[in-house]
């Protein structure tokens, strides 16, 4: 780390918010704010008709924003280089609540994956994520001067352990997340393009075997024929299977949406529940449909922005460290991004994986709200 | 940061950038209208046209009393096509949820009478409670449904069932012809009795809505286009609700009655009751051909048929032929009620004048057999109006013999005057009645070849049956032989007697209306004026006062009518007794009174199966129902053991 010059000393005695990342910080709320209009919309009708208040969810969401914006503060309270050298603390912390799940965990739509703590679902497999990141970008940073083959591999032992729990919750999509945040704070750490050969060649061969030997459910190879499949699909609603129906109603919603869309609330799939799942998963489906495409291009673009101020601070960090975690974050929030609207436009296969901000999960935008929180903190105290 | 770091970051950079554009380029392509084709698609699959049948028309009686009428009723629908197990176990929650067995629940599933491809109904009138139950659980019942229905409603209870008739969904043998007008899978339709006879007044108009659904099919917001419903209409019968209590009330006690009466035709071979399965009424209104009451038996609630009729009621109704209209489908051997016709025919074809006397001796030698009265009694001399009341057979069987030797002498047209005088009568004909009716049966040389040549194979066997036998006259003259009529028909031949001029078509519509406003008043068309010898019709009308009058013990009907005020309310009447190949005989009584002496108002014709003779059950029968109509006492009808003849 280079070390800063004599004239900035009273800068570094400045507290560090002097230097936040306001925009980072405002993304959070705008998408989330956003999400819940849009949660709104998609649940109201269902609601209704189910003699429950229409805000039910949007009541629930705010609840988690509020408790997402608390866990920020107390992030940002925190110096980062501290949760830095702690990260054996942090990733020996989540193991429990991950074995716990797995053990008293209740059973819920083939994932098995949250405690109960009050009217709230804490689901661990969230914030694994970010524990994933924090981690490996701890262990990576306290090896930065000596990351041969050997420490790589430990590294990915790392993931790979946390991982292979959060699958035994059968959570695919979470476990494809971290797979691919760690995926990518090691790429930055120094993987050379040869273990990424070999690393791709052991994933297809245990995603063949799994697939040969009858270990995958059949509603994930649902999805991905139901994902390659579109193109010829033309079988009746009644001959569809749940994955392809899902994705029909979903590019319907979308392509209803047309330019500008059909205005907020008035979305036709959208008021006839059509798609499954929309205040979860399928929620990007309300924004192509009520706000079109000039509002759905609008929220890539904010997206586009959270992950361009993510992006930055991975280059302005003061340490290794930061800019790993940067990255990870990174990784998770575009992966994110591009899988979840990716299945909504059928271009990606459905995964459970939700929209940062956007999708109706307390657990999700708690975690979200964290991950964005470490970043900011790297960003901001990035001079002292 | 290293450089080969920043060149890493930049290169996740790279990455994002293209993802972004990826997902940006997408959507362009969804959204700027080249995938306009998923929009009809969408459109085809969240719109569907829902048909609701309006409030059907009610069901009055000539008093305006309501018989049948339109109720709503909460109902549990479980759809069709669910798994064995999930069907299995949602009825059994939902058995335990509405505190019912759920072999009902079950019945009702898998009833044939209901339409298979609409939800099936399996339980009516739930509670609120219940309601609410299911409706906050729905993940507990699969399938499961809670609607507003309506159904039939019958005020009267158990009265006027066959009349009446009933409502069903539409069976899918009628389908594709219904489809065509209108109706639906699943629909009400009147399958019997004025329900169906009056379908198309009562049915109204449904009601069409074009609604949006979700993919469970439920109905989301507003209908998008509306065809406004119509109530059916309300149709008036000619029926009086009390005299078809009384009749039906009359028939089932004289029924009843005589099934703890000994059967004498029977008593050469041993003891046994009359069996008495069935009978039925008819109450005429003689000036018009209105049917006042038309009581079937045995019978059965109407509202087993409402929410769907379940397989052991089906069962029940179908063992006991109840959902026959005896008095109309019910076909008869008329015994000598059908002396009627002959004694008209006799006088009207010069064969026997109404004086002419003929000593009757109990039996009669003609063409080679020995035809005798029943029971063997002989009555010595007797004209027509005595013929009548005693109810001499042998007067009537030479009568019969006579016409034959006309008939076989050459005189072709005369010879057939029996056969005529019960066709101009309304015999062998349908009566043109709205419900389902039997035609009944009159034979002539020519029914008889034809039926020959169509039945035998042999020209020998053709020209042996196929000839016109003397029996052919002499059976029919008593009313026995291949005659074959309704109670409706024979009531009717009786009532064209009673005005003197008019047989009607008989009809039990009254009126149609929509709200207050009559929009159909039926007029009463004749089926054809017929001329009386005024003299004759005397000397007949005597007769059948003389054989209820308690001035002739002879007279068939005189023990039926002891004690009854004929002075207050005089009544003409005419017992029968049919006999039945390998049956009991069938007790037949025919009854005119009200109006004038000479111009009876009302007919009431009563046939029992397998009850004795005319005087033992159909006679007491007829009794209480003309008691009942004229204000008088009304003790239970009590079946006749000792009588002396038919």
């Amino acid at each position: 780390m280079a070390t800063r010059p004599g004239s900035v000393a009273s800068r570094v005695e400045a507290s560090p918010l002097r230097h936040a990342d306001l925009l980072l910080l405002a993304l959070p709320f705008a998408l989330s704010g956003l999400g819940l209009l849009m949660i709104y919309s998609s649940s109201k009708t269902r609601l209704a008709g189910q003699g429950l208040s229409k805000f039910y969810y949007v009541e629930r969401q705010s609840l988690a924003i509020v408790i997402g914006v608390a866990a920020m503060l107390v992030v940002l309270a925190i110096d980062y280089r501290r949760i830095r050298d702690a990260w054996v603390l942090v990733y020996i912390a989540v193991l429990p609540l991950l074995m716990g799940v797995l053990v008293i965990g209740s059973r819920h739509k083939g994932a098995q994956a949250w405690f109960q703590v009050g009217p709230l679902q804490f689901q661990p497999s969230e914030i694994t994520k970010i524990v994933a990141v924090v981690a490996l970008a701890g262990y990576c940073h306290a090896h930065r001067n000596d990351l041969d083959t050997g420490r790589l591999a430990v590294g990915i032992a790392l993931a790979g352990f946390l991982m292979a729990l959060v699958f035994l919750q059968h959570d695919l999509g979470t476990t494809l997340v971290i797979l691919v945040c760690s995926f990518s704070v090691l790429v930055v750490a120094g993987l050379r393009p040869v273990h990424i050969g070999v690393l791709l060649l052991i994933g297809v061969t245990l995603v063949g075997a799994a697939v040969v030997t009858g270990k995958v459910a059949a509603y994930r190879v649902d999805r991905i024929v139901g994902f390659l499949d579109q193109g010829t699909s033309n079988q009746p609603v009644s001959k569809q299977t749940q994955a392809e129906y899902s994705l029909t109603q979903s590019k319907v919603a979308i392509v209803d949406g047309g330019l500008s869309g059909e205005g907020l609330f008035k979305g036709r799939q959208t008021n006839l529940s059509y798609v499954p799942e929309q205040h979860t998963d399928f929620i990007f489906t309300v924004v192509g449909e009520e706000l079109g495409f000039f509002g759905g291009a609008t929220l890539i673009g904010l997206y586009g922005l959270l992950v361009w101020r993510i992006w930055r601070t991975a280059r302005v960090s003061s340490d290794f460290f930061g800019t790993l975690l940067a990255v990870g974050v990174l990784g998770i929030f575009a992966f994110q991004v591009f899988e979840n609207i990716g299945m909504t436009m059928g271009i990606m296969p459905i995964t459970g994986i939700p929209l940062p901000f956007m999708s109706y999960g307390g657990s999700a935008i708690i975690a979200s709200f964290i991950a964005v929180a470490l970043v900011a903190n790297v960003n901001m105290r990035r001079f002292s | 940061m290293s450089d080969t770091s920043r060149v890493r970051v930049s290169i996740v950079g790279i990455v994002v950038v293209v993802l972004f554009s990826t997902l940006l380029a997408r959507l362009w392509f969804l959204q700027s209208g080249s995938e306009n084709s998923l929009k009809v698609q969408a459109v085809a699959e969240s719109t569907s046209v829902v048909q609701t049948e309006s409030t059907r028309g009610e069901i009055l009686d000539r008093n305006g009393k309501v018989l049948v009428k339109d109720r709503a009723s909460w109902a549990v629908t479980v759809d069709r096509g669910l798994s064995k197990a999930t069907a299995t176990r949602v009825l059994g929650q939902l058995a335990e949820q509405l505190g019912k067995p759920i072999e009902e629940l079950t019945a009702q599933y898998n009833s044939q009478r209901q339409s298979p491809l609409k939800p099936a109904v399996v339980a009516l009138d739930v509670s609120q409670p219940a309601r609410l139950a299911i409706m906050q659980d729905p993940q507990d019942y699969p399938g499961v449904h809670v609607m507003e229905l309506t159904v039939r409603e019958y005020p009267q209870g158990e009265l006027a069932s066959q009349l009446l008739g009933y409502v069903g969904q539409v069976p899918s043998a009628l389908l594709g012809k219904l489809e065509k007008r209108g109706y639906q899978p699943g629909d009400d339709v009147g399958l019997a009795g004025a329900e169906a006879a009056f379908e198309k007044y009562l049915r109204g108009v449904p009601r069409q809505e074009t609604i949006e659904v979700d993919p469970t099919g439920a109905q989301v917001g507003a209908p998008v286009k509306v065809r406004p419903g119509r109530p059916g209409d309300n149709v008036y019968l000619t029926i009086d609700s009390s005299v078809q209590k009384a009749a039906e009330d009359s028939l089932r006690q004289g029924i009843m009655s005589a099934r703890h009466l000994q059967d004498v035709t029977y008593k050469n071979v041993g003891f046994r009751d009359l069996k008495a399965p069935a009978g039925a009424v008819v109450v005429l209104d003689a000036d018009d051909g209105s049917v006042v009451a038309d009581a079937s038996f045995p019978t059965y609630p109407l509202n087993w048929w409402v929410g769907g009729i379940s397989t052991a009621h089906y069962e029940t109704v179908q063992k006991d032929n109840a959902l026959l209209n005896l008095a109309t489908q019910g076909m008869y051997a008329p015994g000598s009620t059908f002396k009627l016709v002959t004694s008209l025919a006799m006088t009207k074809y010069g064969i026997r004048g109404v004086s002419d006397y003929y000593t009757d001796t109990g039996q009669v030698p003609l063409e080679g057999t020995v035809f005798h009265n029943a029971q063997g009694e002989s009555f010595g001399p007797v004209d027509l109006q005595q013929a009548l009341t005693v109810s001499s057979d042998a007067y009537f069987y030479t009568v019969g013999n006579e016409f034959w030797r006309v008939w076989k002498g050459g005189e072709t047209q005369r010879g057939l005057g029996l056969q005529t005088q019960a066709r101009e009568l309304g015999f062998g004909a349908a009566t043109g009645f709205e419900l389902d009716e039997a035609s009944g049966l009159v034979t002539d040389p020519n029914w008889v070849k034809r039926f020959a040549d169509a039945n035998y194979k042999t020209q020998q066997q053709k020209a042996e049956h196929g000839t016109w036998y003397p029996y052919d006259d002499i059976f029919p003259a008593v009313g026995q032989g291949d005659l074959q009529v309704t109670p409706l028909q024979l009531a009717n031949a009786y009532a064209a007697f009673a005005n003197g001029s008019t047989l009607w078509h008989p009809h039990i519509e009254e009126k149609v209306v929509i709200g207050k406003k009559v929009i159909q008043s039926v007029t009463p068309t004749p089926i054809r004026h017929v001329s009386f010898d005024p003299t004759t019709r005397a000397v007949m009308l005597a007769g059948f006062q003389g054989a209820v009058s308690q001035a002739h013990p002879q007279g068939t009907a005189y023990t039926a009518f002891q004690g009854f005020p004929l002075g207050q309310v005089p009544v003409a009447g005419k017992t029968g007794t049919a006999q039945v190949v390998g049956k009991g005989d069938t007790s037949l009584f025919v009854a005119m009174f009200g109006g004038t002496i000479g111009q009876p108002k009302y007919v009431v014709a009563v046939v029992v199966e397998q009850a004795g003779f005319g005087a033992q059950t159909a006679a007491p029968i007829a009794r209480r129902i003309i008691a009942s109509m004229n204000g008088l006492p009304t003790p239970p009808v009590v079946a006749i053991n000792q009588t002396p003849h038919d």
